[in-house]
């Protein structure tokens, strides 16, 4: 099963600072996320089923809308670390 | 701009180093960031990761590594890469155009229009023979590959 990110992790750091981190549980966020995707696509497939009447060729927002949450869930092992001259940055999807 | 680095930067102009020992310290200023970040937990250190494309097998990321002034190590999921180009397929018609002119004006002509799913497949499993290597003139080596 594809789930979305759990946590995202960014560590920035400048030389001379003590630089800080932020460890976000984007889980918490799930809950919210199922309520505002599950109110979305009742309205798409409402849409959908609307445009198909209609004859229109185009009518798949509600899969166009669980493809970007694929998409989202898809982030997820993206590592990024940057080393400048005097700052470091680190930002981790898990 | 940093106190230390500042701080370094203001004796050179007041004349109380040389340019040599400036840089010196101003090396050791980012070796020190680099350490004192690396004791921190995290994920796995870069230099865990592949060093090149994989000789077999499906690619499962794509890895960008900047290496000389600079350093930079970047690894994406190719499965972010699938569902991207999936994704394309079901953008409504009206804005895939306006999506194609603009990259057509960037210079990039790609129709999206006419990637068909086993065409994604396989451009994913190409990308394991894909290798990118580029020296800049700035002493940067950057690599992109998939493994």
């Amino acid at each position: 099963m594809i789930l979305p990110p759990l946590v995202i992790d960014v560590r920035v750091k400048e030389a001379g600072t003590r630089g800080f981190r932020i460890w976000f549980p984007f889980v918490l966020l799930w809950p919210l996320l199922l309520v505002i995707v599950g109110f979305a696509l009742i309205v798409a497939l409402l849409v959908d089923a609307a445009l198909c009447l209609s004859g229109a060729r185009y009518h798949h927002y509600s899969l166009l809308l669980l493809k970007s949450l694929h998409l989202l869930a898809e982030v997820r092992g993206t590592h990024a670390h940057v080393v400048g001259s005097d700052s470091l940055v680190d930002v981790d999807i898990y | 701009m940093s106190e230390e680095r500042a701080r370094i930067l203001g004796m050179l102009a007041e004349g109380k180093i040389t340019a040599a020992e400036a840089e010196t310290l101003l090396d050791a200023l980012a070796s020190t960031i680099e350490e004192s970040t690396a004791a921190t937990p995290g994920p796995a250190p870069a230099s865990d990761w592949p060093t090149g494309p994989s000789a077999s097998g499906t690619p499962k990321f794509m890895y960008v590594k900047v290496t000389g002034k600079d350093k930079v190590d970047v690894k994406v999921p190719l499965a972010l890469l699938r569902a991207g180009l999936k994704l394309t397929s079901l953008i409504p018609p009206q804005a895939m155009d306006q999506i194609n002119e603009s990259m057509g004006e960037a210079g990039m002509s790609i129709d999206f229009n006419n990637l068909k799913p086993e065409d994604i497949e396989e451009i994913i499993a190409s990308l394991r023979e894909m290798e990118v290597n580029v020296q800049a003139s700035d002493g940067n080596h950057v690599r992109v590959f998939c493994a």
